[in-house]
């Protein structure tokens, strides 16, 4: 009997490529026992973006390059590349650092960012012009990203806590069956009054945001794509553009190169003294 | 295309019997496997061990084995000779592939070059997982011992023209190059880096601006928590716009700029270490660096030449004295602090009135041993920042208190667009009032506009006032920058001075360093300042 099963097993990726051979590879449907039914939208809303990000935590570190692309409404471009670390903190505040390698004339321009669940995050600027490390004031953090469309608050870790949230639609239409949630900031320093996020049921994985300014106008959309999956465990992107409706302005991000458990250090590599050395 | 699947759905079987034939021989000896992921889904598992096998070229299985969820499927090498077994892992490492090695039937995990890192921990997963896409791509393995270097120049175009003949009828026009490489090199996992940045500026009118410098120089290895830098390096402190009263480490490279914020390379070793309760930094700086002032043909300079190549010294080492800072500073919330204490030869020197034998007259720098205390600290409350610089100093004369202080604003997307504005405000204050010699700010006001347009091409500019309540002089000052592509920049200076009278060359010596008329010196020197910069 159990030789039977090896020889089972030893021959399963034969069977297997017959079975793939067919047009199109029959996935298991993303079916999960993760269900909001019976929830009220204040509830479910939360409930997904608690799933969610439990699903996307526990991968301690990461490491990922970053290509982004600017554009304006006449079309000009621009290009830079980053470098980003990513570290989980067992307690709260994760850390984030960016750091910019081109254009030359600013590269070694780095940000750091400790983000917490209930209180503002903390965010230093590194200008190596300056060799001086400039802490950002809150507001500032609803300001554009270096000339980007993202501003630093979108490239902040996003604490689940800093939102509070309604399930609006759980349907399905020629891309799946998704959830569209609408979160509110709780920080008022946010430059977003609020914001409509859809997610994919089976994974949980954002595929779109639409922020509202203020005066509650469309102000931008968020597209993510090429979702990749890493370590059996975590999806992470492989293109983002961030469209700004009000200006026509955009930005592309594409993220290449991830690498997960690196051994990364919050004194070591997410402290102020790593800002002004980091390359 | 069914030739192609039929033709390597033959060599999966033949490898597999392969594998079949070689497995009895090699069981015995063998110590481990490869497993190359697990899932909850049967036909994931296969499906992926079946896209390996052919990767591969070798028999790469599916296999159940129970886990507290459940049934799960790991994708796992045969059973094979180390060599093999080696082998194996050598193409893995080559097509990037994440993988980990199984002993016997336990779960988990000996060394290869996934495990050298910490494992991922938190919960298993309890959904199934789909494949899509390449999911070969999950890792690149940190390159342990790659070298990281990086190689940049920069060579700058300036030219300062100002809009009247200095004081000694200096010339008007100052054009300037400069020539700056970074050189930055990382081993070591990072652990250790070496840093150099030589500096040289050709002046066409002041041979004293003419000069080389070696801004940074330095070793650097990093601890857990701690680093360690040893050579030519640059540190700077503070928090104020206007006035860089805490700043101690690097002398004044006072030819570049009179703003006190371009700095000479100090000698040091530079221990840093990070606690909970902050960080602490200890310097040791070896060897004094003077600092440069304008030559006779230069501008904004003092009424009478500095004779930099006689200083004098209150220390019998000279420019030999070691001196040592200590500095304490931490982060809590909003607030920001630095507090330090620096025992050493004053950066800012005193200066002697002195005669040459053709009667003319000169300043002769005299540098004293000073102690010095120092805090600065920063709250940051919404688009609010208050800032607060302090120095309490002996050895400069009588122990003497400064203090600048004030905030800084930031309004984000004014006139509806997305330019961010930064009102500044600060205030400067010197306990010594009007004989506080060395500084221009002793009881001083300065309101400043700062520009972040955040376009493209990283348009920025800074606009302010200083105004000295007392003696109503002011000095404007503009500094606005923008990229020209990716490797051009364009950087706009200006400074214009007032409230002060011009000072006639003839006067005495005593009028020429009126105390209370500090900028009358500079009073023709107003200038605006173009550079261009291309990287390389």
């Amino acid at each position: 009997m159990r030789g039977l099963l090896n020889l089972l097993q030893l021959f399963w990726p034969a069977i297997a490529l017959a079975f793939s051979a067919a047009p199109a590879v029959a996935l298991q449907p993303g079916t999960t026992d993760f269900s909001v039914a019976g929830l009220a939208p204040e509830a479910a809303g939360l409930a997904i973006f608690q799933e969610a990000d439990r699903r996307a935590s526990g991968y301690q570190d990461l490491s990922v390059d970053l290509e982004m692309i600017l554009r304006d409404r006449r079309g000009n471009q621009s290009q830079r590349q980053l470098k980003i670390r990513q570290l989980e903190m067992a307690e709260d505040g994760d850390r984030l650092l960016v750091v910019f390698d081109s254009p030359k004339p600013i590269r070694g321009t780095a940000l750091l960012s400790y983000s917490y669940k209930f209180a503002p995050d903390d965010q230093w600027l590194f200008l190596p012009a300056f060799k001086r490390v400039k802490k950002i004031t809150s507001k500032n953090r609803s300001g554009p990203f270096l000339s980007s469309e993202f501003a630093f608050e979108d490239l902040a870790l996003q604490e689940v806590e800093k939102f509070t949230y309604r399930l609006l639609e759980s349907e399905s239409d020629e891309s799946g069956a998704y959830y569209l949630v609408e979160r509110t900031p709780v920080d008022d320093t946010s430059g977003y009054s609020r914001q409509l996020v859809r997610l994919d049921q089976a994974e949980l994985r954002i595929q779109h945001i639409e922020y509202f300014d203020d005066r509650e106008r469309p102000l931008k959309t968020l597209t993510v794509s090429g979702y990749e999956f890493y370590l059996e465990r975590f999806w992470k992107p492989a293109q983002m553009l961030m469209e700004n409706i009000q200006t026509g302005r955009s930005t592309q991000l594409v993220w290449h190169d991830y690498q997960f458990g690196l051994g990364l250090d919050s004194q070591r590599d997410f402290s102020t003294n790593s800002l002004r050395r980091v390359r | 295309m069914k030739i192609i699947r039929a033709a390597l759905l033959m060599l999966t079987v033949f490898a597999a019997a392969q594998g079949l034939a070689d497995q009895n021989s090699a069981e015995a000896q063998s110590p481990y496997r490869l497993v190359f992921g697990s899932f909850q889904s049967m036909q994931n598992a296969t499906n992926w061990a079946s896209r390996l096998s052919l990767r591969l070229k070798t028999v790469i299985v599916a296999e159940a084995f129970e886990r507290e969820e459940g049934i799960w499927y790991r994708v796992v090498s045969e059973a094979r000779s180390p060599q093999q077994l080696a082998e194996l892992a050598r193409a893995a490492d080559a097509a990037q592939l994440r993988y980990w090695r199984l002993l016997g039937g336990q779960t988990q995990v000996a060394a290869s070059r996934v495990d050298r890192q910490a494992p991922v921990t938190g919960p298993p997963p309890v959904r199934p997982v789909e494949l899509v896409g390449t999911p070969d791509r999950t890792s690149n393995e940190p390159a342990a011992d790659s070298v990281v270097q990086m190689l940049d120049l920069d060579l700058g175009l300036q030219s300062q023209t100002f809009f009247r003949s200095g004081l000694d009828g200096q010339s008007k026009f100052h054009p300037s190059v400069s020539l700056r490489a970074d050189y930055y090199r990382n081993w070591d996992n990072e652990r250790q880096s070496f840093t150099a940045a030589p500096f040289f500026r050709y002046d066409a009118q002041d041979s004293d601006r003419t000069h080389f410098d070696l801004r940074e120089f330095f070793w650097t290895r990093v601890g857990d928590s701690w680093d360690l830098h040893l050579g030519v390096k640059q540190v700077f402190w503070g928090v104020t716009e206007f006035n860089h009263l805490v700043d101690i480490i690097n002398q004044t490279d006072l030819v570049e700029n009179i703003d006190l914020e371009e700095k000479l390379g100090q000698p040091m070793a530079h221990l840093s270490i990070i606690r909970d309760w902050g960080i602490v930094d200890f310097h040791l700086l070896t060897g004094f660096r003077e600092r440069t002032f304008p030559g006779e043909d230069g501008r904004l300079r003092r009424a009478l030449p500095v004779d930099t190549n006689n200083a004098d010294y209150e220390s019998g080492a000279e420019d030999k004295r070691i001196d040592g800072a200590i500095r304490w500073s931490h982060n809590l919330g909003p607030l920001e602090f630095g507090l330090y204490h620096f025992s050493g030869t004053s950066r800012d020197p005193q200066f002697e009135l002195r005669q040459k034998s053709n009667g003319n007259y000169y300043l002769k720098p005299f540098y004293p041993v000073i102690d010095q205390t120092g805090f600065d600290g920063q709250v940051i409350f919404g688009d609010w920042a208050w800032k607060l610089e302090a120095i309490s100093r002996s050895g400069f004369g009588d122990r003497y208190a400064a203090a600048t202080g004030g905030f800084e604003r930031t309004l984000v997307g004014v006139f509806g667009g997305r330019t961010d504005l930064g009102l500044i405000a600060e205030y400067m204050w010197d306990e010594r009032d009007d004989e506080a010699f060395n500084t221009l700010f002793e009881h001083d006001l300065a309101f400043g506009t700062r520009w972040q347009v955040n376009d493209m091409a990283n348009t920025q500019a800074l606009l302010g006032l200083i105004w000295d309540v007392d003696t109503h002089e002011y000095i404007v000052k503009l500094e606005a920058s923008r990229r020209l592509g990716d490797t051009w920049t364009l950087l706009v200076e200006g400074r214009a001075f007032g409230g002060a009278h011009s000072p006639d060359p003839d006067d005495s010596p005593s009028d020429l360093l009126d105390p209370d008329n500090k900028l009358g010196p500079v009073m023709r020197d107003d200038f605006l300042q173009l550079e261009i910069t291309r990287y390389f």
